[in-house]
């Protein structure tokens, strides 16, 4: 029975059609008004820390892919970064750059699965088909490269699985050929419908010292006025190498967060033409690495490794014992930061506007929850 | 000569009541038929059309390029278990669906259809107050959703049934004083200006093109009644999972979905009748039916056009919407009307 | 294991590790956070099995540089960071979850992923993996973690 007070608490989740999985929300709400919200987690933990030190170095990229499952390949390059760091073995140039393109193209494929369920719980129905097509031949390009479209474990300690061949390199060319004139088109189905500027101009506006406060990374924190880029910041892989600028905007709500990753796409794009252009000869694996010597890898120390995922700075700490296996292995994971936040964000809001909000932030709970 | 006494003559044999009973039953149900059908190709129209629209195919494995598609997800819904919840209020949760098809059958009879060939005069009922039937009887379907939201005890249900009557409130008044203006109109030129027939067949030009404000108002009223994108903000799915719908399953959540669709295709011949010059066209060879099937057709891809780029508006947008600006508008028509009748004679 | 000793060293990639008593975590935190280093990166607790280990990643945006701040504790309390972070409340509730480190004088220091019955802490090295736990949820929708096979999956 519903209570007889001026609010109600209704559960939003876990299983809701735009909880992105399985988020619970409890809101109170008065009447379309919610006054507090807050996030329940944990419906999909695993512990894939506690997966990750049972198991050895090589073999633990397979968690990291069901992390962010909608752009593998970048969570592969956040863990590698730092096991690579703390076992001494590096990959080669050609690694290098293959890893780029890969992490770039995982960073659009995650991005259009955003903007298409950003559309969905606005009620556009359309838009989720284009994004869907555009991101369908990225992922033609991580089936030819890996031989998986989601999961790709493509990138291994020391290099790559497989390299580079013709015609993905074809493939890469094509996309990047097609791709800018596909993302024009999808941001106009958005920008030019004066009921989404309606939906989206100033609401869930996110403070910048919140945001620190928060510790909200990503897109989140750069619509607030914060250039923090850990490619800029701390370069990682080949980004050094490449230009590309970093967007932000000083509003802090939803049409800038909107905005902001739409131009991430467009840098995106920007360093895969880059990358297969200057993409080097030669080796792609580390011969120390090599498939006899993986499981023999030894860590000793500790490493704290960021990169910039999709969603936001994401880090990896390993500490190892000199064994085959990692110590303890922490990960900082962007979206529940930006999660976090919801408290903030979730309060005084109509219950259309929490929705939005919500997809503004762009949850993954293979992340999350890990 | 008319479908009705057509059918009046061939059972004239069994004296007056008894056969103006069963000409009326007959042709109710022949005109029940129609409109079943009419809403399953319009969903089936729909369903490739948004195909189309979203670069895919649409249904194409039930029967020859899905035709029969629609009739398989009918027999699937009849089917399906009735799952019914434990705290419903039982009788107006099983009464609500059923309401809100009633009254958008009763609503598919008040209409004319214009005169098709050798059968004449398509209708059923030919009141004398047929506009003012036609709206009190669209105004049982919100009744429907309210009932369905609040006895379904559910916290989404009761959201959705709640802004489904603030949505209709806001759009409703300022819908019905650009109905209004046309009867004005009307009235000029027939003593009958509150019968649906005689107000379309008496216009001289289509009261759209006199009434490009009405028109407006109406056909943003027309939407929000059938509660579509961008106004679904009733049932709309990523906020309130399915709103007042939200605890109804099988056939009964089935007729809300027939609901729906059936409210967009009395929409779109509401505003043809009213507005686009209806069963009138360019040559009087009984062709009325023709013509209202083509211009509701076109209104109804426009409608899906809007349905399929608009995200949701939000609900205190709209109830701002509906009054701060639908509500002077239709006034303003109104106003115009009246003076285009008193002065001009149209 | 060594002895702990707080000081400064320079890490495997080259990054500076301030080490510190849990007594003066509070005040070098604070006084790290007024010289620029605002952004809390992450908490993160390391079972050494005599001790538990606790990691403070910090970030200046200005300097653009990070540090971090170590300390150990050996009856797994440590003092909470939320008066200096909000984003410490859910790292904390996290390691409080998995590793059981009690943050002194955090506001609402309950389990962030597992049921609040969950018994153990799954990150520690003497948690038994064999002891299986079943997750099943209760009428008021809160999940409870139980050992009995048929009452939860």
């Amino acid at each position: 029975m519903v209570a007889m007070s001026d609010w109600v608490e209704l559960n939003i989740g876990p299983h809701h059609p735009s909880t992105h999985g399985v988020l619970r929300l409890k809101a109170r709400v008065e009447g379309e008004m919610v006054r507090e919200v807050e996030p329940v987690i944990g419906y999909l933990h695993r512990n894939a820390e506690k997966l990750c030190e049972n198991t050895f170095f090589c073999d633990n990229i397979i968690y990291f892919d069901r992390m962010d499952y909608v752009g593998a390949p970048g969570m592969e390059v956040g863990y590698l970064e730092a096991a690579e760091k703390l076992l001494g073995v590096f990959p080669p140039e050609r690694a290098v750059w293959i890893r780029t393109i890969m992490a770039e193209l995982s960073r659009i494929a995650s991005h259009l699965i955003w903007l298409a369920a950003f559309g969905l719980e606005l009620g556009m129905l359309t838009p989720f088909f284009y994004c869907f097509d555009l991101r369908e031949s990225i992922l033609t390009i991580f089936v030819e490269a890996s031989g998986s479209r989601l999961l790709t474990n493509y990138c291994s300690i020391g290099g790559v699985y497989q390299d580079f061949n013709e015609k993905i390199t074809d493939e890469v060319e094509k996309f990047v050929q097609d791709a800018p004139k596909k993302v024009e088109e999808i941001n106009s189905l958005f920008i030019k419908n004066d009921i989404f500027i309606s939906r989206n101009k100033g609401i869930g506006v996110l403070d910048k010292n919140v945001a620190i406060e928060y510790g909200v990374t990503g897109h989140m924190l750069r619509a607030s006025g914060v250039e923090y880029d850990v490619r800029k910041a701390e370069p990682y892989l080949a980004y050094s190498k490449v230009n590309f600028e970093i967007p932000t905007s000083t509003k802090g709500d939803n049409l800038a967060r909107y905005l902001v990753r739409i131009e991430e796409i467009r840098q995106s794009i920007k360093i895969i033409s880059q990358s297969i252009k200057k993409l080097p000869e030669g080796p792609f694996f580390n011969p120390k690495a090599k498939k006899s010597m993986m499981i023999r890898l030894r860590g000793d120390g500790e490493v704290y490794a960021r990169t910039e995922s999709s969603k936001g700075e994401f880090g990896v700490y390993i500490v190892g014992d000199g064994g085959v296996k990692p110590y303890r292995v922490r990960v900082r994971s962007p979206s529940l930061r930006n999660l976090s936040v919801m408290r903030e964000l979730g309060r005084n809001v109509m219950i259309a506007d929490l929705v939005s909000i919500l997809g503004t932030t762009d949850l993954v709970f293979g992340e999350i929850d890990r | 000569m008319s479908l009705l006494s057509r059918t009046y003559s061939i059972f004239s044999i069994l004296g007056y009541y008894a056969s103006t009973f069963i000409t009326y039953l007959i042709d109710s149900i022949i005109l029940l038929l129609v409109a079943a059908v009419a809403i399953i190709l319009t969903i089936y129209f729909f369903r490739k059309y948004m195909a189309r629209v979203q670069l895919r195919i649409g249904p194409n494995r039930v029967g020859k390029y899905g035709t029969l598609q629609l009739i398989a997800d009918a027999l699937k819904l009849m089917g399906k278990e009735s799952i019914l919840p434990r705290l419903r209020d039982d009788l107006p949760y099983k009464v609500a669906p059923i309401l809100v098809f009633t009254g958008l059958m009763i609503a598919f009879s008040l209409l004319p259809y214009g005169s098709f060939f050798w059968i004449g005069d398509v209708f059923i009922s030919n009141s004398g107050v047929g506009i003012i039937l036609l709206f009190a009887v669209l105004a049982i379907m919100p009744i429907g959703e309210l009932l369905a939201g609040i006895s379904s005890h559910n916290k989404y249900s009761l959201t959705g049934a709640l802004r489904s009557v603030a949505k209709d409130i806001s759009f409703e008044v300022p819908m019905m004083i650009s109905v209004l203006a046309i009867v004005v109109m009307a009235s000029a030129r027939t003593p009958e200006s509150l019968n649906i027939a005689s107000v379309v067949s008496s216009e001289i030009l289509p009261y759209g093109i006199l009434q490009p404000l009405g028109l407006f108002v109406f056909y943003i009223g027309m939407i929000a009644r059938a509660s579509y994108s961008p106004f679904d903000m009733g049932e709309s799915e990523s906020e309130l999972v399915s709103g007042y719908s939200t605890e109804y399953s099988g056939m009964r959540f089935g007729l809300f979905y027939v609901g729906m669709f059936g409210t967009i295709l009395l929409g779109s011949f509401i505003v043809s009748l009213f507005y686009l010059g209806g069963y009138n066209g360019p040559y009087q060879w009984n062709l009325g039916l023709i013509y209202l099937l083509i211009k509701a057709v076109v209104v109804i891809v426009i409608s899906f056009t809007v349905w399929l780029t608009m995200p949701r508006i939000r609900i205190d947008k709209f109830v701002n919407l509906g009054w701060k600006y639908l509500f002077p508008i239709s006034v303003i028509n109104l106003i115009l009307a009246g003076f285009l009748t008193l002065y001009l004679g149209w | 294991m060594m002895e702990f000793q707080p000081g400064e060293e320079r890490g495997k990639d080259g990054r500076r590790i301030i080490k510190v008593r849990k007594e003066d975590l509070v005040s070098t935190l604070s006084k790290l956070k007024s010289e620029g280093y605002i952004h809390l990166s992450l908490i993160t607790g390391v079972d050494r099995k005599d001790f538990i280990e606790v990691v403070y990643h910090l970030h200046s945006f200005e300097r653009n540089e990070y540090i971090s701040v170590k300390t150990v504790t050996y009856n797994s309390e440590v003092p909470s960071v939320t008066s200096l972070w909000k984003s410490a409340d859910w790292e904390e509730r996290e390691e409080y979850d998995l590793v059981g480190i009690r943050f002194i004088g955090h506001p609402n220091l309950k389990r962030l992923f597992l049921p609040e019955n969950w018994v153990g802490h799954p990150l520690r090295k003497d948690y038994d993996l064999k002891n299986v736990q079943y997750i099943n949820v209760d009428e008021e929708g809160e999940d409870y973690a139980t050992f009995d096979p048929g009452d939860g999956w």
